[in-house]
């Protein structure tokens, strides 16, 4: 029996498999799912992208009727701020929160401003930023033009510092499918990296259903005494499983890439996924020689995930000391600092020689302990 | 013989699984890890202006920076920003080179033109081709803002006269800021509820496990109907989920959690422990064997974890009456001191009521049916079908 037979068999074994196939359709509905928040929490967060998609409605501030034709009412509308106007202001406050996410108003000598702006709102950061810009200009505007400075001398005191952007390299512009800070953070800093280790994640669940699926039902022992090497049933049982998990990521990566979140280096990316799935699998074919039916797998595997979303994703979103050392050998931040940079530094390939080592080291040593019998205890 | 039988049979076994109380002590340093995430998250929030979940970047983007007079380099967010000295030609080099993803330019006489009430142009070169131009773009155009407004409080202080009245803005806000209200209630609602969650494989594995053992038999040939050989099982699940809650809420109390009325949250958790288990028995009852039933419970879990957070969501932003129907939102109404009204109660229990009944009811009538323990199973749709037509088995 040659080792490709064992490859053909397992490949077979999971592609026949039903449910996998159904894991693999949920993965793809995870990926549009998350892309789908990203864009709508990038919209939600951003004043340019909320006033440029229309939902102006939904931001909707309560004013006295006495504020029209003022600068006050000229400096929101400006901001693009939907504005009611209300005979009463007592009766805008008492909207505020439900109909109303915020109330502006100024007293009888138009010089002071109150703003009651409603934090609860999803929308509070757009509102606040732009109630804030208008009502400011309007204050500053007040108190230099009555000093006696001319518009001219207001404008350079008010905005002291202009910013002009100037693009390069506009012959290759990077495809995205939003101009927006927060859905570059929040797509290349987390859901890229988690769409591409999903894969692997069920990876360790398919090599404890193949090697404890295997001694439940009682063909492991037919496996063994086949005239191949250990080592080889090892590599039989895995390789597949590996090959499997990398096609999917393959596929996430040209779908990110359809779905104009461009994925650099995919190559070094796929290399380093690799030895990250022989680290999954590894530990995966260790859990199962310990236990000893699929249910007790699937729960050992349960909770060693928990971990492993831990150490993989945790460290991107909690600033501690304690991460700092670590963080540039993380391979989360390593597949992040790859997917997002057109032009990578080869400091990276130092910086995944931990991963690279912890991996192979954790393979080693399934092999070497599968080597023993009483291990897989048939 | 009584359904209380079946669940002490069933609680002795899964006490006695040496195994089974691993994974559970497994589960409670779970939760430690989570309150160590959840106090750095409250911590990291309360600390910084400017709320927003979003990972933190370590040297996401690098910047070259020609600043001479420190106007505006000192103040970029050097977390996120790899920032490099540098001059305008090397960095232009560097930038079609592609080692860095901007450049931004500061006159060497910034401070100098700013006081003299002159505007200052800065420049922002950015390379379109990296997607994290946009970054760079944004943290720039933050930090020119920030320093923009401190030298023109500065201006105005200076230009406008010392006796006058000066103009105010009062800012007022009302309610929690969403980020907090999430990660201070939502992350703890969810922490109460995720035992809820981790013992399908235990229900999977008391009737799964039957059909696997080939013992449904023997237990369907006992002096007792089969309503109380479902609910003698599920019962025993209840009681070790709850015993877990406990735990939970003790822990979580001891570590210095807010949760007011834990008696009453204790008990809608319970009682939403018992329709969850209704609903996974059902899964199981159907299921040929444990990884159907788990791949099953897997996909249907995230529709109840779904059903359960939405109505949270939709809470902390509308108020509305309808969000109570999740047994989430009173838990979490009640451990932030809220009191719900009577209807608002109602609600919640006859969903958990309606949904335990339904539940319960077509596991009774699966397990009833011999095609179902011993096979040949029938499709999801002979089922319908049986059921429409009131065929009787």
């Amino acid at each position: 029996m040659k080792v490709t037979a064992l490859l053909r068999k397992e490949a077979q074994d999971i592609l026949k498999n039903k449910i996998y196939l159904l894991v693999v359709f949920v993965q793809v509905f995870i990926l549009f799912g998350t892309f789908g928040i990203a864009i709508t929490s990038s919209i939600a967060s951003d004043p340019t992208l909320l006033d440029d998609s229309g939902i102006i409605s939904s931001l909707k501030v309560g004013v006295p009727e006495s504020i029209r034709g003022s600068e006050l009412e000229t400096n929101l509308l400006n901001q693009k701020l939907a504005l009611i106007y209300y005979n009463n202001i007592d009766d805008a406050k008492d909207f505020l929160g439900t109909f109303l996410v915020a109330v502006v108003y100024s007293n009888p000598d138009g010089q002071d401003v109150t703003v009651k702006t409603d934090n609860s709102n999803i929308f509070y950061p757009v509102i606040s930023t732009k109630i804030n810009k208008a009502v400011n200009e309007y204050q500053i505007e007040n108190k230099l033009v009555s000093t006696g400075l001319n518009m001219a001398e207001v404008q350079n005191i008010l905005n002291p510092v202009d910013l002009k952007v100037v693009y390069l390299n506009e012959e290759n512009p990077a495809d995205l499918a939003i101009d927006s800070p927060y859905f570059v953070e929040i797509m290349y800093g987390f859901i890229v990296p988690f769409i591409l280790l999903l894969p692997f994640f069920l990876a360790s669940n398919i090599v404890t259903d193949s090697v404890v699926g295997e001694r439940e039902r009682k063909t492991f022992e037919v496996i063994l005494m086949a005239p191949i090497s250990s080592s080889m049933v090892m590599l039989g049982k895995t390789m597949p499983i590996l090959a499997f998990s990398i096609v999917q990521s393959i596929v996430w990566i040209v779908l990110l890439n359809l779905l104009k979140v461009p994925i650099y280096n995919p190559v070094l990316i796929v290399i380093l996924l690799f030895f990250i799935g022989l680290g999954f699998i590894g530990v995966g074919i260790l859990l199962s020689m310990f236990v000893d039916s699929t249910k007790e797998a699937n729960s050992a595997i349960t909770i060693v995930l928990v971990f492993a979303t831990f150490v993989l994703f945790m460290p991107l979103f909690i600033k501690a000391s304690y991460f700092t050392p670590f963080l540039n050998y993380i391979p989360t931040v390593l597949m992040i600092k790859l997917a997002s940079t057109p032009h990578i530094s080869p400091n990276i390939i130092l910086f995944s020689v931990p991963t690279i080592l912890i991996s192979l080291t954790l393979f080693a040593i399934t092999i070497i302990y599968f080597r023993h019998e009483r291990a897989i205890r048939l | 013989m009584k359904f209380t039988i079946i669940t002490k049979w069933e609680l002795k076994g899964t006490l006695k699984s040496k195994k089974f109380m691993m994974i559970f002590f497994l589960q409670l340093s779970v939760l430690l890890l989570m309150i160590v995430v959840f106090n750095s998250f409250v911590t990291n929030i309360e600390s910084e202006e400017g709320v927003s979940i979003t990972p933190s970047l370590n040297d996401f983007a690098s910047l070259d920076v020609q600043d001479q007079s420190g106007l505006i380099s000192k103040y970029v967010n050097p977390e996120i920003l790899n920032i490099t000295l540098s001059n305008y030609n090397s960095s232009l080099t560097r930038i079609a080179e592609g080692k860095t993803t901007g450049f931004l330019y500061v006159p060497g006489d910034a401070v100098q033109k700013i006081q003299m009430g002159q505007t200052v142009d800065m420049i922002i070169y950015l390379d379109s081709s990296d997607p994290k131009n946009s970054v760079l773009r944004d943290e720039v155009n933050s930090t020119a803002k920030i320093v923009s407004k401190s030298y023109s409080n500065t201006l105005v202080a200076s230009a406008y006269p010392k006796n006058s009245k000066i103009p105010a803005i009062n800012q007022e806000t009302t309610g929690e800021s969403l980020p907090l209200q999430i990660i201070k209630k939502v992350m703890l609602v969810i922490l109460l509820f995720l035992p809820l969650l981790l013992f399908g494989n235990m229900v999977i594995d008391s009737i799964v496990g039957e059909k696997e053992r080939k013992t449904g038999e023997i237990l369907v040939a006992m002096p007792i109907s089969y309503a109380q050989i479902i609910i003698g099982k599920n019962m025993a699940v209840v009681l070790t989920i709850s015993l877990q809650v406990l735990i939970w809420l003790i822990i979580l109390l001891l570590s210095g959690f807010n949760i007011n009325n834990p008696l009453l949250v204790f008990i809608f958790i319970f009682l939403t422990s018992i329709p969850i288990v209704g609903i996974t028995s059902m899964v199981a009852a159907y299921s040929k064997n444990y990884k159907e039933a788990g791949i099953g419970l897997s996909i249907l879990y995230i529709g109840i974890v779904g059903f359960l957070i939405v109505p949270v969501l939709v809470y902390i932003s509308r108020k509305s009456f309808w969000s109570n129907i999740s047994p989430m939102t009173i838990v979490m109404r009640l451990f932030t001191g809220e009191y719900p009204s009577l209807t608002d109660y109602s609600l919640t229990l006859t969903c958990i009521a309606t949904l335990s009944i339904i539940s319960y009811w077509i596991t009774i009538k699966l397990f009833e049916r011999d095609d179902i323990i011993f096979g040949p199973r029938p499709g999801i749709l002979r089922l319908l079908s049986d059921f429409l037509t009131f065929k009787k088995y």
